[in-house]
């Protein structure tokens, strides 16, 4: 199966990061992985690759509970950069919420493919792969 | 030639005859002469004539000169009017006589006094006109009509108009007083039936003048000869009559649409008359009433019976008309209002012979007025005792008439109210408002409209009011005053109020809840996940290094969770109390207290703190929570100050109504309020990248403040620092 190029994990829980980034070996998910702790840190970070025409990630994991710019904030800021990319990237809302106010709110952001509940499975990515690769 | 014969035929002759001859001597003369003329019953014969005769007019004289001179003069009836003022009627015939045809040299004289006759019919005439009755005369043998001068009179024709059949009928007005008469004049002709009759006549100046025509007919040998009768102006007398008539006919429709009965009652014969109307009223039916007073007096009520006798009494011995009012009973039960006048009528001796008066029914009346005053009665009563306010006010807004309950309202007496206008305690605010309904009501009609607004009380409180306003109108039309309705919602709006605060902290717990609800859902369950997930690994971990990894991890996650737990006993213990724990505490000695505790770090920090606050400000508090706040408040300061520059923190407290406001300026980093503003005092947020950033800090202090009817607010600029304001109760 083919790997992502690249993907991109924005969380500011290290135990998290740590977890995830441990499955997606197991599966063998992406060639490489980016992390920032908080959505301000990633959209910097997201924003300088885009200005240098280095590769962006085709898959974003995004947490909502972050310092500074949350994941609501983080995304409003980056549909704001959107025209500036050629790319279609692919983001995941991925949280420990079980809010219902939460899941409606994802529905405002047609960016976003899937809001999936944390903790992150192989099942989950394997199944992420198998529609990114697709597409 | 004097003949015995021709003496004696002479002198027994019926009328008085004198011979005489041209010296006016006496040659002859008759018995009646002698009786009727002569001054003294002397002998007369070869005597002056003159010397023996009563006083005569000049013209007498004059026509016996003449007459012996040969000139005829004959007088067929004159008045003479002497100077003593005697009155003579005379007829003379003098004949001249000449010696050759007669015998002797003179004149023969008839002369015949017809006074008495021609008073008689002078009389007549007077009578005539002044009664206004003619004659007439329609001779059927020569078909001649006469007409005396009175006739003529009323038809207005001259004294020397000859009148025939066929004119004297057209005088009557065409139609059926034409038609009328023609046939009564044709039946006396052929019938001899006399006639009476009443017609209008067309007089010859065009006047309608109504006539009493009356003939009688004179009949020979069965065939009528001569009509004659009396023409009698009866305008004046038919005018009044048709008059009368109308009149009695229009009284007639009057009182049985008035529904006014009336009624004759003759004294003398204890004869009472009612008509139709007296029965109807008295629901007697006509057949059955006896007649008589008893009939009326046995329906009168027994409350009212004695002085209404009484005063019928009066009446009937002319002290006074009755003008009464009384009850009477109908036969079914039912009691009727009756209002009775009368006119007591006497003899020529002063004796009271008859009585006339009228009763009408004015039940209807009683009740309508009994009615009214009942309803009087019961608004002037409704309108004291209502526990709404009401008030009667002119259209310029002028009270005329408050009840207690509105000055209960508005703290003022009714005297003190009635010396101002209810504009002069409404609210300024509500001054427009009130104008523009004062115009609505004006044009409203009789709408009752609707406001609500603001008064002051005398006490200088608000008094909330909902004002309901009904137009009175006078006969023209134009507003006389205003009913006022006056609901008191003070306490309403009070109750509203409350209500509201309620509804506020009501929401700020459901908000509380809600935070609770997100530290459970999300918080609480990160940690968990994190958990699972790492033992997990841990479980199929073979690697040493790794392991120790995760167990360092597993301890992380474990202490982040109690962490949390801590958090939330935080939180909960914020919103559970707090008010009845409050006490008046002194804000300096507070921040005396606090800045002691954490000397240790602004030395570290070598920050400056300068303290602006009044000792005798204190503010209701809970102890732990003012502490808690103002510890917190400030470790933010010193945590989130500027790299480049020591901490400089200034605290002011300044009295706000009855708030005292307590700021904490600092000069760190500052927040951006426009990307964050939403967010500062919500749980879990964080804006700065610190080690020790939990976003639970503000969002506890918040909660603290507020649980003790306080407020927080921010002002911040990046890299110039932040203030903090905190407002809470004075002591």
């Amino acid at each position: 199966m083919n790997k992502i190029e690249l993907c991109c994990i924005i969380d500011d829980d290290p135990i998290f990061v740590y977890g995830t980034k441990r499955i997606m070996k197991e599966v063998g998910f992406a060639k490489s992985i980016l992390v920032y702790s908080d959505g301000q840190a990633a959209l910097d970070g997201l924003t300088k690759l885009c200005i240098a025409r280095e590769p962006l990630p085709d898959v974003i994991f995004l947490d909502l509970n972050m310092p500074i710019l949350n994941g609501w904030e983080f995304l409003d800021e980056f549909k704001n950069c959107k025209s500036k990319r050629s790319k279609k990237i692919v983001i995941y809302i991925i949280s420990s919420s079980v809010d219902p106010r939460d899941l409606e709110r994802v529905k405002n952001y047609d960016q976003v493919d899937t809001y999936i509940l944390k903790p992150i499975t192989p099942d989950d990515l394997i199944k992420i792969l198998g529609t990114v690769v697709e597409n | 030639m004097k003949t015995l014969a021709v003496d004696f035929l002479l002198k027994e002759s019926p009328n008085a005859i004198a011979i005489v001859d041209t010296k006016l001597n006496f040659i002859s003369y008759s018995n009646q002469w002698h009786q009727k003329f002569s001054l003294n019953k002397t002998d007369n014969d070869n005597k002056p004539l003159f010397d023996n005769i009563i006083e005569m007019p000049d013209s007498f004289k004059i026509a016996l000169n003449n007459g012996v001179n040969g000139k005829e003069d004959i007088n067929l009836g004159q008045k003479f009017v002497f100077p003593n003022g005697k009155l003579q009627w005379l007829k003379w015939k003098i004949i001249p006589s000449k010696s050759e045809n007669h015998g002797f040299d003179g004149a023969i004289i008839f002369l015949d006094d017809i006074t008495i006759e021609q008073k008689e019919i002078e009389l007549l005439h007077k009578a005539e006109e002044v009664a206004r009755i003619g004659c007439w005369e329609l001779d059927l043998l020569n078909n001649t009509l006469n007409w005396t001068k009175t006739t003529k009179d009323i038809h207005e024709v001259t004294n020397d108009f000859i009148p025939n059949l066929k004119e004297g009928i057209n005088f009557y007005k065409e139609g059926v007083h034409r038609e009328k008469i023609t046939q009564l004049v044709g039946l006396a002709i052929s019938e001899g039936k006399p006639y009476d009759t009443e017609l209008i006549i067309i007089t010859a100046k065009g006047n309608e003048v109504w006539v009493r025509a009356k003939g009688e007919v004179e009949m020979l040998n069965g065939k009528a000869v001569r009509l004659i009768g009396t023409f009698q102006d009866i305008d004046e007398r038919k005018k009044i009559e048709l008059a009368h008539q109308e009149i009695s006919e229009l009284l007639k429709i009057t009182t049985q649409t008035a529904q006014i009965g009336t009624w004759d009652y003759n004294l003398l014969e204890n004869n009472l008359e009612w008509d139709h109307e007296m029965y109807r009223i008295f629901n007697i039916d006509k057949n059955n009433f006896s007649g008589v007073f008893k009939a009326w007096s046995s329906s009168i009520h027994p409350d009212d019976l004695e002085r209404t006798l009484a005063a019928t009494n009066d009446a009937i011995n002319g002290i006074k008309d009755f003008d009464e009012e009384f009850r009477i009973k109908h036969k079914d039960g039912s009691i009727k209002f009756i209002r009775g006048l009368s006119k007591t009528i006497k003899d020529f001796n002063g004796n009271a012979i008859k009585m006339t008066g009228a009763n009408w029914d004015i039940t209807e009346l009683r009740s309508t007025e009994f009615k009214l005053a009942e309803s009087t009665k019961l608004f002037a009563e409704t309108f004291e005792h209502s526990a709404i306010g009401m008030a009667l006010v002119s259209p310029d807004l002028k009270w005329l008439k408050v009840n207690k309950s509105l000055s209960q309202s508005l703290g003022y007496s009714e005297e003190e109210l009635l010396k101002m206008t209810s504009m002069d305690i409404t609210h300024p605010d509500d001054i427009p408002n009130s104008t523009f309904y004062k115009n609505k009501v004006k044009i409203g009609g009789n709408k009752n409209l609707q406001l609500q607004k603001r008064y002051f009380h005398k006490n200088g409180n608000i008094v909330h009011a909902i004002i309901g306003a009904t137009p009175v109108k006078d006969l023209n039309g134009n507003i006389s005053h205003v009913i006022t309705q006056f609901l008191d919602i003070t306490d309403r709006i009070e109750a509203q109020k409350k209500l509201e605060a309620l509804v506020d902290v009501t929401k700020s717990q459901n908000e509380s809840l809600t935070n609770f609800a997100h530290i459970v859902s999300h918080n609480l369950r990160s940690h968990s996940t994190n958990m699972t997930m790492l033992t997990k690994f841990l479980n199929e971990e073979e690697d040493e290094d790794e392991v120790k990894n995760l167990n360092r991890m597993i301890t992380n996650a474990t202490q982040s969770l109690s962490e949390t737990i801590a958090h939330l006993n935080d939180v909960v213990q914020v919103k559970t109390g707090a008010l009845e724990q409050l006490q008046s505490i002194s804000i300096l000695n507070t921040i005396n207290q606090i800045t002691k505790s954490i000397n240790g770090l602004l030395e570290e920090q070598h920050a400056t703190l300068n303290l602006d606050i009044n000792k005798s400000h204190f503010v209701h508090a809970v102890p732990a929570y003012l502490e808690s706040i103002f510890l917190n408040v400030l470790t933010n300061a010193l945590k989130y100050r500027a790299k480049e520059r020591t901490p400089v923190i200034d605290i002011k407290s300044k009295i706000e109504k009855n708030d005292i406001l307590i700021s904490f300026t600092d000069n760190g980093q500052g927040i951006d309020l426009n990307k964050h503003g939403n967010n500062i005092f919500g749980m879990y947020k964080t804006f700065h990248k610190h080690k020790d950033a939990k976003g639970i800090g503000l969002f506890i202090t918040k909660n603290q403040i507020e649980s003790m009817n306080g407020s927080i607010s921010i002002e911040s600029e990046v890299d110039k620092g932040t203030t903090i304001f905190i407002k809470l109760k004075q002591a």
